[in-house]
């Protein structure tokens, strides 16, 4: 089953104006669907659809508050379309649409749409970096750092869920989707990833009650650290408010930087993420300060040393 | 008690909500909410996880699409603007901590000194 993993997420949301200033700022393209709907894309297409809560062409809402209201998978040809069809035909009602997509709800009453995927491949470099005893990845005179640098999100990373029954989660994305468990956070739950795509995870679940199901976060990857701590600086200056981070995880080793958002969703900055095979084994860590992240730091505003005692540095 | 100024009644726009730093290195703003006559005003600190956590989305942005609750922008929590009880979301049973206005003759508006150093969640 050649699953890519989410093309785009369709949110219900009750601020559509505060919604489409925030993804724009955020650094995401906006493309007009239709007369009520709009995709707001990274730069290989993948990205996010909003719509007003009350708009009919939406699919039906979670039973709690959670304004997330679908999530639209790419795979990579029309033969996993028909293996997934078949096999949620045994058990639930799959809908095929004119354009040969699929859709159905998962076993928490997620809805689902799988399509051949919209992505636009890239062709464009990793953020490069200069270091004693490796070859220079930047040439002579090539900068690493220029005021109105590009930092624009690259491609939808990944989307972490609230889920009332995570053993019933698991068992349906893996025996039955084909992802695979990279690693687990025990307490909370496992980061998963597709068969077609190596990324270390495009789904972490987390347990949590029932009255909380819903999406607890989306991430877009950057071109690297450096593109993510321009592009969280930069949004912190709009007036965005920082969740958490800038920091790096541990597991999947990505960068992170979480801003609030008006989608009630954490928007994720993510950055250098490891890449697996099937001969990775899964490793498992309690869920905690220590086990989420390698290193946290915390915005501030610019500062400089200057200005010191006479004779010092004049700032 | 030691008073910390916020601002003037009518900068909070009515039907509106503001946050304010009690001081420029305090741990959390403090939330107004106006509604007519009436002032509301909590910490900037969502109940959901320890320690609490700042719940607009952008500066001043506390309240759902429709102005009808406090909202964490975190996760969907809706607050009463009356109580601060979470009404629904992650935080259900908990609440906003809130934090007592002084208002002078003319409308100038001040919370106690000790909200500067508050961050932490009421257990
Ligand atoms: S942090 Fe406020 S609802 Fe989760
Ligand atoms: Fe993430």
């Amino acid at each position: 089953m050649r699953i890519i993993g989410p093309d785009y997420l369709v949110f219900g949301v009750d601020d559509l104006e505060g919604a489409k200033t925030y993804l724009q700022d955020f650094g995401l393209k906006p493309v007009q669907l239709d007369a009520t709907g709009w995709l707001y894309e990274a730069l290989d297409g993948t990205g996010v659809v909003i719509r007003h809560r009350d708009d009919p062409r939406l699919p039906a809402p979670l039973p709690t508050k959670n304004m997330l209201r679908q999530q639209v998978f790419g795979v990579e040809d029309a033969a996993t379309l028909d293996v997934i069809e078949a096999e949620m035909s045994k058990d639930r009602r799959v809908n095929r649409l004119a354009d040969g997509a699929i859709e159905f709800q998962d076993v928490l009453g997620f809805e689902l749409r799988f399509q051949i995927t919209t992505r636009r491949e890239l062709n464009m470099p990793a953020e490069k970096i200069n270091a004693p005893g490796a070859p220079a990845q930047r040439g002579p005179n090539e900068l690493g750092v220029w005021d109105g640098m590009p930092a624009l999100p690259r491609s939808l990373s990944h989307v972490v869920l609230f889920v009332p029954d995570i053993d019933k989660m698991v068992e349906f994305y893996t025996r039955r989707l084909g992802f695979v468990i990279t690693d687990i956070l025990t307490g909370a739950g496992p980061f998963l990833r597709p068969a077609a795509n190596d990324d270390h995870h495009t789904h972490f679940f987390i347990r949590t009650p029932a009255y909380m199901q819903g999406c607890e976060h989306l991430a877009f990857h950057m071109g690297g650290p450096t593109e993510l701590m321009v592009a969280g600086d930069r949004f912190t200056r709009k007036g965005y408010q920082s969740f958490w981070g800038p920091g790096r995880h541990k597991f999947g080793s990505n960068w992170f930087w979480y801003f609030n958002s008006p989608l009630g969703v954490h928007f994720e900055y993510d950055a250098d993420m490891d890449k697996h095979d099937d001969a990775w084994v899964a490793r498992e860590a309690p869920n905690g300060p220590e086990a989420s992240q390698m290193f946290l730091l915390q915005w501030r505003e610019k500062w400089a040393p200057g200005g010191g005692p006479e004779g010092g540095p004049k700032g | 008690m030691a008073l910390l100024p916020l601002c003037h009644r009518d900068e909070i726009p009515d039907g509106a909500a503001r946050g304010f730093l009690p001081l420029p290195e305090a741990l959390r703003r403090v939330i107004v909410v106006r509604r007519g006559q009436r002032l509301d005003a909590y910490m900037d600190s969502c109940p959901h996880y320890t320690g609490g956590t700042p719940m607009a989305w952008r500066r001043d942005a506390y309240l759902n699409g429709d102005g009808t609750h406090l909202a964490c922008h975190a996760h969907c929590a809706l607050f009463d603007i009356d109580t601060g009880d979470c009404v629904s979301g992650p935080c259900l049973g908990r609440k906003l901590t809130r934090v007592t206005l002084t208002e002078d003759q003319v409308g100038y508006l001040s919370v106690p000194a000790h909200v500067a150093g508050c961050a932490a969640r009421k257990e």
